[in-house]
């Protein structure tokens, strides 16, 4: 299944609802990284990628991730990630990217490390 | 290597699908997802009359029932084609032997599922069928037997994700799932990038891939058609980041302007025992060790 992207905001964070794969095949991980340059572009500074109906990623996806967590660092934003699992979560942990790219299962919690600025990876 | 089409199909066209019939939950599927895109379907029961309807009508795709055995469809498909080359056929299948994939990829099957197979994976496949304007092969067996086999594959996207479907439809219960995932997934990175980097994806070019299965061992060789590479002057390769600092590549490809990317290398070296560059770089070897299934507890 193609990627789909579904935007929504709480308070100054934005969260993307992530559904499908993310991976070079039919251009999906083009289209995050379009999706995610135009957001910081306009001024998005805290997003929240949300990955539980992310089905599968591939270097190119994990690469789109990546990249947007060292553009917003850049830009004195930041980046977390939401309930990864299955396929997704065994390249994450390959790279043992859940312990430099904060993650949480939590919604709630995850929006509210935002607001302290001071979280610890994978609760 | 194959013919190339000589001219598309209309675009006002109505396309056509014969279905063999799977049965259940499967029929289902392939119909809506072949009507959503406004094809016509007609269905037959099994292989039994399909040449001859085949012969008389041009069917765009054929789909062929899982009850049948690959050998049959692959005997089938050969028929076919000698009469309309251009044919896509996926071959479905619950009856299969370790040969039959080379066999099903020999005679120029579109795509090819051994069950248990994923729908979305399937629904994924039929799309790039019927998407396809103009459809010749791209895929050529060289030699080929169930231990080792050499092919050619063309420098595109479509024909690296058919090529993988093909090695996800092997079933050999003696090599674990996750290994097989594992060695798929790498093969697939290292693939891609040869296709990209070395052919620059241009349809007149062909990456050679050999697979060996051994007792203890399969190893992947691919051998791109480019002028090769050095590793270690690729500061924007993650296999180039240190190791406190994985992302340091990602920093480089930032301030130079380059598109994400970079961990095709690195995520393949994790996912397999050895990975090997020969002396020019557009050649690589990848061996994944297999660890046979524990026996039960006496």
């Amino acid at each position: 299944m193609a990627l789909q992207i579904s935007i929504r905001e709480s308070a100054d964070v934005t969260i993307l609802d992530l559904r499908g794969r993310s991976t070079l095949d039919d251009g999906e991980s083009e289209s995050l990284s379009k999706q995610l340059q135009s957001l910081i572009t306009d001024g998005v500074r805290k997003l929240l990628l949300n990955l539980e109906h992310l089905t599968q990623v591939d270097s190119s996806g994990l690469s789109v991730i990546i990249a947007t967590y060292v553009s917003l660092k850049r830009r004195d934003g930041d980046l977390k990630l939401l309930r990864p699992s299955g396929r997704v979560l065994d390249v994450f942990t390959v790279f043992r990217l859940t312990n430099a790219i904060p993650s949480f299962e939590d919604e709630a919690e995850a929006l509210a490390s935002f607001r302290s600025r001071s979280y610890s990876a994978t609760p | 290597m194959t013919t190339p089409c000589s001219s598309a199909v209309a675009p006002n066209t109505q396309k056509s699908a014969l279905l063999v019939a799977s049965g259940g939950d499967v029929d289902k599927l392939l119909t809506e997802v072949l009507t959503s895109e406004g094809w016509g379907i007609q269905h037959v029961a099994d292989n039994q009359h399909v040449l001859e309807l085949a012969r008389a009508n041009p069917f765009d795709l054929i789909i062929t029932g899982r009850e049948t055995r690959v050998r049959e469809d692959v005997e089938l498909l050969r028929k076919i084609r000698s009469a309309r080359p251009h044919l896509r056929l996926i071959i479905l299948t619950d009856k299969f032997t370790p040969g039959d994939v080379i066999s099903a990829m020999r005679e120029g099957a579109f795509s090819y599922f051994s069950a248990p197979f994923n729908a979305s994976e399937l629904t994924d496949m039929v799309r790039a069928a019927m998407a396809e304007p103009c459809w010749d092969d791209g895929i050529e067996v060289l030699s080929g037997t169930p231990q080792w086999f050499t092919l050619t594959a063309r420098c595109d996207l479509a024909t690296a994700n058919r090529l993988v479907q093909f090695l996800h439809g092997v079933r050999d219960p003696s090599i674990p799932e996750d290994d097989k995932d594992h060695i798929i997934f790498a093969f697939k990175e290292i693939l891609i990038n040869a296709m990209e980097h070395g052919g620059h994806f241009d349809p007149s070019q062909h990456v050679e891939i050999s697979f060996i299965r051994a007792r203890r061992a399969i190893a992947c060789r691919v051998k791109d058609p480019g002028k090769g590479f050095s590793l270690e002057e690729l500061r924007h390769a993650a296999a180039n980041s240190s190791p406190d600092d994985m992302f340091s590549h990602a920093r480089v490809r930032d301030e130079r302007g380059m598109r994400p990317g970079g961990f095709g290398i690195l995520l393949a070296k994790k996912l397999v025992d050895e990975l090997i560059y020969n002396e020019k770089g557009n050649e690589v070897v990848l061996v994944k060790y297999l660890h046979p299934p524990e026996s039960p507890t006496q």
